[in-house]
């Protein structure tokens, strides 16, 4: 087909729109000014600088990193085996996805609150390890789910099947014959999990207790006060996150191409 | 296989539920939390018409956000569904891109666009248009719809993509054969193949948008409130746990009501998964 040039014309003033409020940050990152804002006073590094050198965001950053890999780790191993167990005969199989799709079908504010309410009504103390994990959990594992449920399904049960009649215990099948052909797709699910969870934000804010994930560093910072050196910390914080999502991107994409060849 | 997981999310998700339906219906006093029964939360919120007034707020702020990213991501997903090779390839992560990173960077991303001092009122200023700075681009309910568009619309843009890039181009080589014109080719041919695509969308901005939080907090101002900063605002602030547990229920029980709407047309699989029943 075709691209008519009203299309491309449209396309072009879409990218405008969603490249320039970034584009203004990176920008005003490196202004030496005291307000955030125009005109340009000259360029500085000196904001990423002070940004580094409070610690503040390095340990965000950590904290981030800790509960992305646990959380990812956790909910990827529960996805699978939900997606794994649903390949075969399950009591009430129906009333399976619904309650899987609740933590996205939650608004976000009220899965903030939710489990605020209930730490704080059993006595239950806030923080990165207890709360903060739980709720990251339960908000990334539907996702994992729905990106491993359809490659599950993807391959021919008979492969299974002939590993079983060939005397095959079940666990046996699953680390020599399913594992390997799910393997991009789960190394795939682990980063978008972590992706997922270290972005994550609403979830986080109330039951975070005392200690800081980068996004709730970012939010604290703006609404405390508006200081020079926020851009620099945005931009930062975008870094890394797009950082992380391209290394997913690329290894699930050569782990893709591995198994294409093994498989072929 | 399926237990743990099911287990998990029964604990850290239909339990909480239960919890909150528990707590809206305490005492709140200024001694604190009371918990002998009392409908005092749900009391407040039907005699005093503010609750009223935001939670009508929220839904059309959801629902025009919902059709304003429908308009925006439409034409964008068929200028990605018609590109081939390398090009959609680079284009489609060019869209993926920014959403990569927390939705607090991009909604923070507007303070420098909008602000007194920000790229418009510069560039205005500069240009001779306006002599002083303007105040009214942030902090109003048109700066939420600018935030919440501009950190959901990949929810959109990308099931009408699949769907479209799903979508046989020989059918509409086919209407045009018979004599469509291009239109009536993508009202009779596209637009109903494509529909499983864009309610999946709606779905998704609706529900995100519903439960926002962040975007009105920073853009919003006072006019620009939604239900999420006055639920936030009972733990935050005022510390009255049953009328934020309250209000959270009544936001999950109208969002599960939408919901129960779109997923009678298409299914909850389809709506999340995209498959075809």
């Amino acid at each position: 087909m075709r691209m008519p040039w009203l299309l491309r014309g449209y396309a072009a003033v879409f990218y405008a729109f969603l490249y320039m409020p970034i584009g203004v940050m990176v920008v005003l990152s490196f202004n030496d000014s005291q307000i955030m804002g125009f005109p340009l006073k000259g360029f500085t590094l000196r904001w990423y600088g002070e940004a580094l050198a409070e610690g503040a965001l390095l340990r965000a950053l950590w904290n981030s990193f800790v509960v992305g890999f646990v959380a990812s780790l956790v909910a990827t191993a529960l996805a699978l085996m939900i997606a794994l167990g649903l390949r075969h005969r399950v009591p009430f199989r129906g009333a399976v996805l619904p309650v899987i799709l609740i933590p996205i079908i939650t608004p976000g504010i009220v899965s903030g609150v939710l489990l605020y309410v209930s730490f704080g009504v059993l006595g239950l103390p806030y923080g990165l390890s207890t709360a903060v994990i739980a709720a990251h959990v339960t908000w990334v594992l539907p996702f994992a789910f729905l990106t491993l449920y359809p490659q599950l399904h993807r391959f021919d049960r008979s492969i299974e099947e002939a590993a079983m009649d060939l005397g095959a215990t079940p666990w046996v099948v699953f680390r020599r014959v399913i594992l390997p052909l799910i393997r991009p797709a789960i190394i795939a699910t682990l980063l978008f999990s972590f992706t997922l969870s270290f972005d994550e934000f609403i979830r986080t804010l109330f039951v975070v207790g005392s200690q800081r994930t980068t996004p709730v560093y970012l939010w604290l910072l703006i609404a405390e006060q508006m200081a020079p050196f926020l851009p620099a910390v945005g931009v930062m914080i975008m870094l890394v996150s797009i950082a992380v999502a391209g290394v997913g991107f690329w290894v699930s994409g050569r782990a893709a191409k591995l198994a294409a060849r093994v498989e072929g | 296989m399926v237990v743990p997981g099911l287990l998990w999310l029964a604990v850290f998700a239909v339990v909480p539920l239960g919890f909150l339906a528990t707590v809206s219906l305490w005492k709140h006093s200024l001694f604190g939390l009371t918990t002998a029964v009392s409908l005092d939360a749900y009391r407040i919120i039907a005699n005093e018409p503010v609750y009223a007034l935001v939670l009508w707020q929220t839904l059309r702020i959801a629902l025009v956000t919902t059709l304003l990213s429908l308009v925006i991501s439409y034409p964008l997903a068929m200028f990605l569904a018609r590109l081939k090779g390398h090009h959609k390839t680079l284009a489609v992560v060019l869209v993926f891109l920014p959403f990569w990173t927390s939705y607090v960077v991009r909604t923070f991303v507007w303070l420098p666009m909008l602000g007194r001092s920000g790229v418009v009122n510069s560039t205005l200023l500069a240009l001779g248009i306006i002599d002083k700075p303007l105040d009214w681009l942030l902090y109003n309910e048109g700066t939420v719809y600018v935030g919440l568009v501009y950190v959901y619309t990949l929810y959109m843009t990308l099931p009408i993509y699949l769907s479209l890039d799903r979508l046989d181009p020989k059918l509409v080589e086919a209407a045009n054969d018979l004599g469509a014109t291009p239109l009536q080719a993508f009202r009779r041919v596209v637009l109903p193949l494509t529909m499983p695509g864009i309610w999946s969308g709606c779905t998704m901005v609706f529900l995100l948008s519903c439960g926002a939080y962040v975007t009105p907090q920073l853009l919003g101002g006072t006019s620009g409130h939604m239900l999420g900063n006055v639920i936030a605002a009972q733990f935050l602030h005022t510390n009255n746990w049953p009328l934020g547990a309250a209000l959270s229920l009544i936001l999950v029980v109208v969002v599960i009501g939408f919901l129960f709407v779109a997923g009678r047309r298409l299914g909850l699989q389809q709506l999340f998964m995209g498959e075809r029943r």
